[in-house]
């Protein structure tokens, strides 16, 4: 019988050589040892822990964008198996991120990158699409109170509509907290803007998110409050 | 002698011969809202009609007192007349610039069709074209296309369209060289029409996406091939991190150079040497728009020229809604700090 450690291990292979069909029958056998691991190991120190792999080779500029999004489809297809079997705890409220690609922006690599993230920490995600109008933001945000929303732009010609939806949400809803993604953005821009975080370019969120899929792994195992 | 005009200055720069001071233009839009407010239009309606693309065009030339000018505006008139669609948000509030609404989701759904040079805006560019020739003979006229794996970006998805580079490589070859003939096609007949010069903009293919191995096998050739064809002067431009293939951009043979804020400026100007013409490299947004005060935007501007370009270049579009002193400090402090020579041109 296998270990978790093999398990695990074949999980995070399977994500960072990109090979989704591994990922599958490796997520299947995840659900085929109930008594070796749980499902949700299976994301976190698996899949999750594979995509971290893939950051540092981004961030070391072994692997670009392309290689990233091929292991984001591999991590979706073990995800896919995994998160059913994932035990709801009814007692807690979700959490929940409204995301999307600001009107006039058709691009959307950054916006999926950031979603995976939501994705794997279980988050109820509202996912808008891309060419948003900048009314629909604020509609979904304050139609489903979520704690996040989550906005990107990756042409200049297109982000200063984030300037507009960040004060109409905050004006109604003070306690949001808002991220900006997108090539064109720099801090100082999103600073401005009056929000709460940002990720500079596809090449930023691949290591913000990835380092945020890290900080949501510990926060799950205790290790930070 | 009589001073030169602003398209005397711009040619003479593309051939390195001597010039009185640094030319100030740019092969990415530089349409301002100022000059579409004293047209009494808006930006929605500039894309979509000969006069006011021309008219607005010109206008923001002689309001800044511009070497040279470049349409269209936007990048989604080819994909458009490829029956793709366009997204022209006439009743959004403020500047939103067309988009493509429906891409091709798979490499085999992909068709060309033959006549797409006489769809959707494509005539209308010809007519500003036509029309700018005629209003602003001293201005250096220029035109800008996508290089061919941003233009296919266009058409396709994007993700796909990477993952293809990986996945499906033969067969995204082929589609880059299918786009690579439209690029070329297109540069041809903007050439027909009489411009001066073209901007070739790869922006999609900078190393914030794409491997430099990628760039080298699946780009480089392929640019290589446009500029070959071209024969007015040409520009090679790239957004995004670019220093880790500037040298390949360079090998492509495009008259010049240019990259955004990104790029180590000095570093390059090392790699290519004094010869070959650079331009660049300012970031339009944070400093034409956002910048409080306009000593900032002189020392951006004078950054660039100490570092080594040709011409002050914004490394995007220049957003339109640009502050109108720092659009005069600008170009002044091209004018004036730009009078000695810059590394690969003279000065009379």
């Amino acid at each position: 019988m296998a270990t978790k450690e093999e398990l695990l291990e074949e999980l995070i292979e399977a994500v960072v050589e990109y090979e989704e069909e591994d990922c599958v029958e490796a997520a299947q056998k995840v659900l085929d040892n109930p008594d070796v691991i749980t499902p949700m190991e299976g994301v976190l120190d698996g899949l999750a822990a594979g995509m971290e792999k893939v950051g540092v080779l981004f961030d070391t500029h072994e692997y670009f964008v392309p290689e990233v999004l091929m292991c984001a489809d591999a991590l979706y297809a073990g995800l896919d198996i995994l998160r059913p079997h994932i035990e709801k705890d009814d007692s807690a409220s979700k959490a929940s991120v409204v995301l999307g690609s600001v009107q006039g922006d058709v691009h959307d690599i950054g916006k999926n990158l950031v979603k995976m993230m939501f994705d794997i920490a279980g988050w109820d995600v509202y996912d808008l699409g891309r060419d948003v109008p900048l009314e629909d933001f604020v509609e979904k945000q304050l139609d489903t109170g979520s704690d996040v929303l989550a906005m990107s732009a990756m042409m200049t010609t297109t982000m200063l509509g984030m300037k507009k939806v960040i004060a109409m949400v905050k004006e109604k809803n003070p306690d949001c907290l808002i991220m900006l993604g997108g090539a064109p953005l720099t801090r100082d821009v999103a600073n401005l803007f009056g929000a709460d975080g940002y990720a500079e370019s596809a090449g930023n969120a691949v290591s913000e998110g990835i380092k945020m899929i890290g900080n949501l792994r510990k926060y799950e195992k205790g290790e930070i409050a | 002698m009589a001073a030169l005009t602003g398209k005397e200055r711009v040619m003479k720069m593309f051939q390195k011969e001597p010039i009185d001071r640094m030319p100030c233009f740019s092969g990415q839009g530089t349409v301002t809202v100022q000059a579409i407010e004293k047209m009494g239009t808006q930006f929605s309606k500039i894309h979509n009609d000969a006069e006011l693309m021309a008219g607005a065009a010109l206008t923001s030339a002689r309001l800044w007192d511009l070497d040279g000018l470049v349409i269209p505006f936007d990048m989604a008139a080819v994909a458009e007349a490829m029956g793709r669609g366009v997204s022209l948000y006439d009743a959004a509030e403020g500047i939103i610039y067309p988009t493509v609404p429906n891409k091709w989701r798979d490499l085999d759904e992909i068709s060309v069709p033959e006549d797409f040079m006489s769809k959707g805006r494509m005539p209308i560019i010809d007519d500003a074209f036509k029309i700018l020739k005629k209003d602003a003979p001293d201005l250096a006229i220029g035109a800008w296309v996508l290089g061919p794996f941003t233009f296919g970006g266009q058409i396709m998805e994007l993700d796909i369209l990477l993952k293809g580079l990986k996945k499906k490589k033969e067969q995204t070859e082929a589609f880059l060289s299918q786009m690579t003939k439209v690029t070329i096609d297109l540069c041809k007949h903007y050439e027909s029409l009489g411009v001066d010069f073209i901007c070739v903009r790869e922006m999609g293919s900078g190393t914030d996406l794409l491997s430099p191995r990628m760039w080298k096998t699946l780009i480089g050739p392929n640019l290589k091939l446009v500029f070959d064809a071209i024969s007015v002067p040409s520009i090679n431009h790239i957004c995004g991190s670019t220093d880790m293939i500037i040298e390949m951009m360079h090998e492509c043979g495009a008259d010049a150079l240019s990259v955004d804020q990104k790029n180590n400026l000095v570093e390059t100007r090392e790699k290519v040497g004094n010869d070959v013409l650079l331009l660049g490299n300012f970031d339009p947004y944070g400093t034409l728009t956002t910048m409080e005060d306009t000593a900032e935007v002189a020392d951006v501007i004078k950054k660039c020229i100490d570092d080594g370009v040709d011409s002050v270049w914004p490394g995007c579009d220049i957003w339109p809604d640009v502050k109108k002193e720092n659009m005069e400090t600008y170009v002044q402090t091209v004018k004036e700090y730009g009078a000695k020579a810059s590394p690969a041109v003279k000065r009379i």
